[in-house]
């Protein structure tokens, strides 16, 4: 298989961004970003904190607006239009962070929260997919508790049964691990790798190495909001061409 | 060495050596603390002889005999407002209404605190049929409506429990209906019932009328403001906090008279409402900016990443506020609008100023036109100050067991 020709049909790529450029106040975040991902694609970004790269992910969703440039998801173009964007919002999960888990709702509420009032999906249905996912992601007996009652892991695994209780076509992870404590990120990344697996398409900003290299189709470096470098994982981590991404893994693997 | 084998689990060590202990510690633990104590026990004592003398051997209660039940319903029943006087059914219908609704709740809920406010309430009433007043004063119709009560609550529970009317949504609407009920069987003047002018309302009953229609109203228009104030509409944003300035910028009691005063004023000719209807609506307004600026409050606690989940997860924007938003933010402010609430109820006392005889001016009233009770108003503020505490510290407790039940601060 050869690396995808940019004329490649809209069909294969389910999210294509052209020339995105977003600013911040007068800080310019994302300065022209251009590239695909293809359906089942596994796509990880890496780059130093303010590159742009959790930005880049958000935009993807409209979580943030880009002000230049073209993005389209599932071939619908984001623009302004609310039904747009509550549609693409529907197909794309996404998992923060800081999880971000409603606290005032159990853990079975939260996931069938948006499946009950956007897919109108009847309560004890919703219930049973709910149930399926806490199995999926391991905790099955947590259903009934509140976030605040459970461990970081719990609660990123429970984020993650969230965001696919509402049968996405694309998983959107913004630093999943970086919250948690060292025991508790191995339990989030089987979760991921076991999503990977499945055939999901996803799109991860994070730092962890050994994920990467593992489950990764692609690894996209920024740096000061732009593409420095993709590839796939071996020719990155083991023979990167720019110096930037030299350095910056030189930094990574070595503190 | 190292240790080799696990090292064994220990209880605690005890806390506090009994109560000797327990005061040792906490009473006289430094010289300053024990001096502190001395000091305070003596004031306690002090205060405590005094105040006990006072009413048990100079007071004389009798004057609260003799205001009787007009401290409640004020001159509702009274020859003048309701010839005959055979009006007193009325506001009891509305408290036996009450009573069962608290049946119903606490069936739906099965809350302890619910359960034991509808105890309070029912067993409250029903102790006042055995007041030693003579029949006169006091007519067997009087006393077994009061009675009435105790089987009104197990009336509402078995409601509660075994017909359609077992949700919290619809016991809210039954609610909402057995009030609006309430005023019209007060009001009268349909199917026979001698009209009772709102003028000549009065009483507890009327301090809670006006405390419940301010409450109830005033809490959807204050949220709506404080969505007002937050939303991207340039001039809805700019209505809101002008709303919200001006009448936080002014007294209520400015704002009774104003609308007392100034409204007949500009509008001479019949202006519609009628004076109690103006009152309990300025009351509704002027709560609701306090109500707004608290609800805001409590949405700028929240996390800005909880409404990018809510979002993220395609929840359109009115679903991520009525579900996500909203319910964390009145979760956060419930201490705010308890106090908010209360002071609420003790403001309708103002209403004074319209002429209106609440439970304050009955009171003063009755010594007014008894002149050989002049020595005692003494006692008679007092307990009415009483019953102005009950009523504050029931909402106080029940807004502490709502917050423990919502779990705030801990989740």
């Amino acid at each position: 298989m050869t690396t995808a020709p940019e004329e490649t049909p809209a069909s294969d790529d389910i999210i294509v961004f052209k020339d995105v450029h977003k600013w911040f106040g007068s800080f310019h975040v994302l300065r022209g970003i251009t590239t695909s991902v293809r359906r089942g694609e596994k796509v990880v970004i890496m780059g130093p904190s303010g590159s742009g790269k959790s930005t880049f992910i958000r935009a993807v969703n409209r979580l943030e607006e880009h002000q230049r440039g073209q993005i389209f998801v599932d071939g619908v173009e984001m623009t302004n239009d609310v039904r747009h964007i509550d549609a693409i919002r529907r197909d794309v999960g996404m998992v923060f962070q800081s999880f971000n888990l409603f606290p005032h709702l159990s853990v079975i509420n939260n996931i069938t929260l948006a499946p009950i009032k956007v897919r109108k999906l009847p309560r004890r249905e919703a219930e049973q997919a709910a149930r399926a996912l806490l199995e999926r992601v391991g905790i099955p007996e947590q259903a009934e508790k509140y976030p605040a009652e459970l461990s970081g892991g719990q609660q990123q695994r429970v984020a993650i049964a969230r965001a696919l209780a509402m049968q996405p076509n694309v998983m959107l992870f913004d630093e999943p691990t970086s919250a948690l404590d060292p025991e508790m990120i191995r339990e989030v990344l089987d979760v991921m790798r076991e999503l990977a697996r499945s055939g999901m398409t996803m799109m991860i900003v994070t730092h962890e190495i050994g994920f990467a290299r593992e489950a990764a189709d692609r690894v996209i470096f920024m740096d000061e909001g732009t593409i420095v470098e993709e590839g796939p994982p071996k020719e990155f981590f083991i023979n990167p061409k720019e110096e930037r991404t030299k350095l910056f893994l030189h930094q990574i693997l070595t503190h | 060495m190292a240790q080799t084998v696990n090292a064994p689990t220990l209880p605690p060590p005890p806390l506090s050596a009994g109560a000797l202990g327990w005061a040792r510690e906490n009473l006289f633990g430094s010289r300053l603390s024990g001096a502190l104590t001395l000091v305070s026990a003596a004031a306690i004592a002090v205060g405590l002889w005094f105040s006990l003398a006072w009413i048990f051997f100079s007071a004389d209660w009798e004057v609260i005999v003799k205001l009787g039940g007009r401290f409640v319903i004020g001159q509702y029943n009274a020859e003048t407002s309701c010839p005959g006087q055979n009006c007193f059914w009325r506001p009891q219908a509305g408290l036996l209404m009450a009573t069962a609704l608290l049946g119903v709740f606490w069936a739906i809920t099965a809350s302890v605190s619910v359960k034991r406010a509808a105890f309070a309430v029912a067993l409250t009433s029903a102790a006042f049929a055995f007041l030693p007043y003579s029949l006169n004063e006091m007519g067997w119709d009087v006393r077994l409506l009061l009675l009435a009560n105790v089987p009104a609550l197990g009336a509402g529970w078995a409601i509660g429990r075994h017909t359609p009317l077992n949700t919290p949504s619809r016991a809210i609407i039954a609610s909402v209906g057995a009030f609006l009920l309430t005023l019209l069987l007060l009001r009268g003047g349909f199917l026979g019932l001698e009209p009772v002018v709102v003028e000549k309302w009065g009483g507890l009953m009327l301090n809670i009328l006006l405390a419940l229609t301010g409450i109830v109203f005033s809490f959807p228009l204050g949220v709506g403001l404080a969505l007002g104030r937050r939303s991207n509409l340039p001039v809805l944003k700019l209505l809101c906090v002008f709303f919200i300035e001006v009448m936080r910028g002014m007294p209520l009691i400015t704002l009774l008279f104003m609308s007392q005063v100034l409204v007949p004023l500009a509008f001479p000719e019949n202006f519609p409402l009628n004076s109690v209807t103006r009152a309990a609506i300025v009351i509704i307004l002027f709560s609701a900016a306090y109500m707004a600026e608290n609800v805001r409050g409590g949405l700028q606690s929240l996390h800005p990443g909880q409404a990018q989940a809510s979002r993220a997860l395609g929840l359109a924007a009115w679903q991520t506020t009525l579900f996500i938003s909203l319910p964390q933010a009145i979760r956060n402010v419930i201490p705010a609008l308890a106090n908010q609430f209360i002071a609420l109820f003790k403001d309708t006392s103002l209403v004074y100023i319209i002429a209106m005889l609440d439970i304050v001016q009955i009171g003063r009233a009755f010594i007014q036109g008894n002149t050989e009770y002049l020595l005692h108003a003494r006692e008679l503020f007092i307990f009415i100050a009483v019953v102005f505490w009950v009523f504050t510290y029931a909402m106080s407790y029940f807004s502490k067991r709502l917050e423990t039940h919502l779990g705030v601060g801990q989740r």
